[in-house]
């Protein structure tokens, strides 16, 4: 009874976790028709980031973290201004421009911070013994409820504040958003800036449980992208449910069926929905 | 006049010939991951490789010429690995390679080092069937899986008394290899075991340990590579399997890299691991030569034994061209399997009868090494042990 517990409480952190990390990928897709490859290679600059910030410049970690998050937000506005604008109109070209930089920015970050797995400081050690059943790590104890803090905050953003008003317009009708005066091309810069800084979010979150390394990246898009299209393109509530449901899939189906499969059953959720369900358990079907 | 300008452009052309032809080098190739997964070992291979070249030039190189390498990246992925060998055996043609620590991608390149006649010497591939298919190009100078469970790992569990072993192995050759020649042994012993498989990527192992912290073993044998085995270690200790159950680490390298006590924390102590390389074991004057090029070229003790893997293989290289006194292949490897040669880890000497892993294989002796407050201490074989070892409560 006590293992099931552990398995599920480990299924909801690792959700929660999940859903941060494909929030980014969720919002950028569901504004911009654009899908980021280089999500993963976001998320882990983020964690080097923090970690030479805090090691290696000494900046306290709770600094670090969203000085990090902030310069990961510049490089998406970068990104957007230099690499996606040209591309607006056709999704086949921002697809591969994605594709090639997250190859650029792999090497790189092998170049620039070296093979070795890379982890700032913990916030917090040990473990916590909890309700005397099992014992879990306390560092992902505090992980949790700060993702927990960033999903709310970004669902405030969205759903409550006239930023999170001219997004939710754009994406459903960029032309006639354009007409009554949104500035669209500034909301995609700041949208593509705030989806990077998200996948800088789950980063700096992460690092310190799961240290970074220059090709841990392609996991990090691959999980983003399953519960992208698990809880439907451009939803955040589905980005939210879909990490749930894979984290807590994962881990029931690695302690019950197979550890040595346990990625496998995300990709057969991945299956599953392209063909019964494909625009995903909350996303809108179209024509 | 003419006759002093012509005269002259003669000369300047002949110490130009003359110059280029001392240029002529000869051309090693070097097969391992410089990116992918386990890039941290192309980093070690670098060095390695650095430090023989340094050593063999000064020396004047080898048939009166310079030795230059030509490393080619695996990425640690067989077909990557399979093309990176065609390419040094076809475009470079380089007359002999050697390196890898992949075994499945070895197991590629040993395919293709048969199919081009290309002698191949390997260092950190462990699979017995690399050198079990007893292809006559392939060699290897380094540890395989069956030899160090045998006369290393089993003895290790066996002579310490654990009642109870966990094995867990990543889904890889040599994983897979070693998993099972560690099942066979634990049968024979009569020692309980479980296995469980996992996957080479995984970060998050909570859901396996607290499978096997469910099994109450006295010890893990954790057949996992790189990144992987640092959060394997520290959640180990989150979940409260570590230290009552002992950790070994059956490669090595991980536990030794610069960034492991900052990533696992606490939990690294008593942590134990398979290695070929201490600070205070020196088997042969050229061990000794090694460390002490290591500190003057990088200004630190080397770490990765890996290191002094590459390099060893390089000697053992250039000392059979310089036997063979030609790079033609079948004359190399009629000097490597006469090879005698001392490098770090002892004197080298491949085995020549067919039909086993050992038809081309020499082993180096293996030491297995806990931490013990952040210092390794040798403690097995008992021979060459330091200190006794430490068990959790």
């Amino acid at each position: 009874m006590s293992e099931l517990l552990m398995y599920l409480t480990n299924g909801i952190v690792i959700g929660v976790i999940n859903a941060i990390s494909a929030i980014g990928v969720s919002l950028i897709v569901g504004i911009m028709k654009v899908v980021n490859f280089a999500h993963g290679e976001l998320y882990i600059f983020a964690g080097y980031f923090s970690y030479h910030l805090s090691v290696s410049l000494g900046v306290p970690p709770l600094l670090a973290m969203p000085l990090s998050i902030f310069l990961i937000f510049l490089i998406g506005i970068g990104m957007e201004r230099t690499l996606i604008r040209p591309t607006y109109g056709d999704e086949m070209y921002s697809l591969i421009i994605t594709f090639v930089l997250s190859i650029v920015l792999q090497n790189a970050a092998l170049l620039i911070f070296g093979p070795y797995p890379q982890k700032p400081p913990n916030w917090v050690t040990g473990a916590m013994n909890i309700f005397g059943l099992y014992h879990y790590g306390n560092q992902r104890i505090l992980s949790f409820f700060i993702s927990i803090g960033v999903l709310l905050s970004i669902f405030y953003l969205i759903k409550r504040t006239w930023f999170g008003k001219s997004i939710r317009a754009i994406s459903q009708d960029r032309e006639m958003a354009a007409l009554v005066g949104v500035d669209h091309l500034k909301v995609n810069m700041l949208a593509f800036g705030l989806g990077a800084a998200l996948a800088g979010a789950a980063g700096v979150v992460l690092s310190p449980i799961f240290p970074v390394t220059p090709s841990g990246s392609s996991s990090v898009s691959l999980n983003a992208f399953i519960v992208v299209v698990l809880g439907g393109m451009g939803s955040l509530k589905g980005c939210v449910v879909g990490g749930l449901i894979l984290g807590i899939l994962e881990n029931l189906g690695a302690a019950y069926i197979s550890t040595m499969y346990r990625h496998i059953f995300g990709f057969i959720i991945l299956i599953l929905v392209l063909v019964f369900r494909p625009w995903g358990l909350f996303g809108q079907k179209t024509q | 006049m003419k006759r002093t300008v012509f005269l002259a452009t003669l000369m300047m052309f002949f110490l130009i010939g003359s110059w280029a032809w001392a240029q002529d080098t000869i051309k090693i190739g070097v097969v391992g991951p410089r990116t992918g997964p386990a890039a941290a070992t192309g980093k070690a291979f670098e060095e390695g490789i650095a430090i023989a070249l340094d050593h063999i030039n000064a020396r004047g190189g080898v048939l009166g010429k310079k030795v230059e390498v030509i490393f080619e990246d695996t990425g640690g992925v067989p077909e990557k690995a399979a093309s990176a060998f065609e390419k040094l055996a076809t475009r470079d043609k380089v007359p002999i390679v050697v390196g890898e620590s992949h075994s499945s991608s070895a197991l590629a390149e040993i395919e293709v080092a048969n199919r081009y006649k290309v002698p191949l010497i390997i260092c950190e591939a462990w699979h017995d069937d690399i050198t079990k298919k007893n292809y006559r190009w392939v060699f290897r100078a380094g540890p395989v899986n069956s030899g160090v469970v045998d006369f290393y790992i089993a003895p290790f569990v066996k002579d310490n008394g654990f009642k109870k072993v966990a094995i867990v192995r990543e889904n890889s050759d040599w994983g897979v290899g070693i998993a099972e020649r560690t099942e066979t042994n634990m049968k024979n012993l009569g020692i309980p075991f479980v296995t469980l498989k996992v996957e080479r990527e995984s970060k998050d192992f909570y859901t396996e340990l607290t499978k096997i912290k469910g099994e109450n073993p006295d010890i893990v044998l954790a057949y996992i590579y790189g990144t992987g085995l640092h959060f394997f270690v520290s959640q180990a200790n989150e979940v409260g399997l570590s230290p009552k159950s002992l950790i070994l680490d059956g490669a090595g390298p991980p536990s030794l890299w610069d960034t492991f006590w900052k990533n696992v924390g606490k939990a690294g102590e008593m942590e134990l691991f398979m290695s070929s390389m201490h600070e205070k074991v020196h088997l042969t004057p050229t061990s000794r030569k090694f460390w002490e090029d290591y500190k003057k070229k990088f200004g630190k003790d080397p770490t990765d034994y890996k290191t002094r893997s590459i390099y060893n293989v390089v000697l053992i290289a250039v000392d059979a061209i310089a036997r063979a006194k030609s790079t033609e292949n079948e004359a190399l490897v009629n000097a490597l399997e006469k090879t005698s040669l001392e490098v770090t880890t002892g004197v080298v000497k491949f085995g020549l009868k067919q039909g086993t892993y050992e038809y081309h294989q020499w082993m180096p002796p293996m030491l297995v090494v806990q931490w013990q407050d952040q210092k390794q201490v040798v403690v097995y074989p008992k021979e060459a042990a330091m200190g006794a070892l430490m068990k959790g409560k």
